[in-house]
């Protein structure tokens, strides 16, 4: 009969290892071999012997950029985040890319704005609007999310001088642009809440750097270090 | 655009330092192995799978296997990429067999006369991984294809005798004569 015990002897086990790697078992004798692995050492050696060598094959598997959301699902399940909430993808993301000892702000700027993109393509209610503020003649990246609780802004590359402050602005058509406070750290821009119905797709947001406490004029005093426009989700 | 989720922007060292740090909980270093590895693995688990949800699914499943054992990369011999891939084969190859009714198992039983005693353990090096390709040109094309067809595809031993057109016993004969060539080969 075909399902007879697998002898043990060393050549059948490297035999049926080498099966077992090439895929092509199934069922019952496939399953036998998975628990083995994680039983037998030896059979395990054997196992792994034969993934070196048949690995070279690897190169023949082209590679497929998978789904953003796949990542976040993947965080969902193994963190306990909540699944598919772009305010939580996007700020891990945040993290993420703050973390990231890239010299080059260019690359931070354009992953700000690929995930900018992917916000805008996964919409959950209560989110509305967000804008990738790309560097102008600087390092600086910001990401804007504009949602039923207010806006935020978080601050993702280029240092802030000690003795400056980054402070952001709404440019809307020919207007001039108006305060909507600076930059902090976990806290809402503090005039952002006056501009509510301002703060509409298409508008520009833009950080410049100003004297700490803000620009001591209407207008900006300082360079702008980043811009971008706020985009429906 | 940064290329992003490309195997090539890490050496080898560098998969397995972050598998490393994965093994103890850093959070960063598993999104950092994301970025480097999952176009890669996503690749595998389409190849098998041939279909996109399913592969999505697959690879979740696959990065989830990952964060869990991680801690026994360090015990393994293998090298950071065939582990993770191997992962994702496994996977893949798990659920292209639980698709359909199993096949009658394979009788195990089939000679294969054995010129090989037990040389093991030994770790395989890079160069002679890369020799698996010429080493396969050495066996008859069907043998090569069918050996090619299983790992890549993810072919059974049912499915590749209904593509080939031998019986069951003598795919399986093929395969195992075709194997034990292969690592003659690839141990001269």
């Amino acid at each position: 009969m075909s399902d007879q015990p697998v002898t043990t002897g060393h050549d059948d086990d490297d035999a049926l290892a080498s099966e077992f790697v090439l895929g092509v078992l199934e069922g019952e004798e496939r399953r036998r071999c998975a628990a083995r692995v994680e039983s037998d050492p030896a059979f395990a050696r054997l196992v792994t012997a034969w993934e070196a060598r048949l690995g070279g094959l690897d190169v023949h598997y082209d590679e497929a950029a998978p789904p953003a959301r796949a990542k976040a699902a993947i965080d969902a399940r193994l963190f306990g985040a909540p699944p598919a909430a772009p305010r939580w993808t996007l700020w891990s993301s945040l993290a993420f890319l703050r973390g990231l000892s890239i010299a080059a702000v260019a690359a931070v700027a354009v992953l700000a704005a690929v995930l900018v993109n992917e916000i805008a393509t996964e919409p959950v209610p209560g989110t509305r609007l967000v804008a990738s503020l790309a560097p102008v003649d600087s390092d600086a990246v910001f990401v804007a999310l504009l949602e039923d609780t207010g806006l935020s802004v978080t601050h993702i590359a280029g240092a802030r001088p000690a003795d400056r402050d980054f402070e952001l602005w709404l440019i809307a058509g020919e207007d001039a642009p108006r305060s909507l406070g600076l930059v902090r750290e976990g806290a809402a821009p503090e005039r952002a809440a006056d501009f509510a119905a301002q703060l509409i797709e298409g508008v520009t947001l833009a950080v410049s750097l100003e004297p700490t406490g803000g620009s001591p004029g209407p207008g900006p005093t300082g360079p702008v270090v980043a811009a971008g426009q706020l985009k429906k989700i | 655009m940064p290329e992003t989720g490309r195997a090539t922007l890490l050496t080898p060292d560098g998969i397995s330092k972050l598998i490393a740090q994965v093994a103890l909980g850093d959070r960063r270093a598993f999104d950092d192995l994301y970025v480097h590895t999952s176009a890669k693995l996503f690749g595998v688990s389409l190849r098998l799978l041939k279909d996109r949800h399913e592969a999505e699914d697959a690879l979740q499943e696959v990065f989830v296997r990952i964060w869990q054992r991680a801690d026994r990369y360090a015990v393994s011999e293998a090298s950071a990429m065939s582990w993770l891939i191997s992962i994702a084969r496994n996977h893949a190859i798990d659920r292209l067999r639980a698709r359909k009714p199993t096949a009658a198992p394979v009788d195990a039983a089939v000679d294969v006369p054995d010129r090989r005693p037990t040389p093991e353990a030994e770790a395989i090096a890079g160069s002679e991984r890369q020799r698996i390709d010429s080493c396969l040109d050495l066996l008859e094309d069907d043998r090569a294809a069918a050996v090619r067809g299983a790992y890549l595809d993810g072919f059974s031993y049912q499915e590749l005798a209904e593509r080939f057109s031998v019986p069951l016993n003598t795919m399986r004969t093929w395969l195992r004569r075709s194997l034990l060539r292969l690592r003659e080969c690839l141990q001269e």
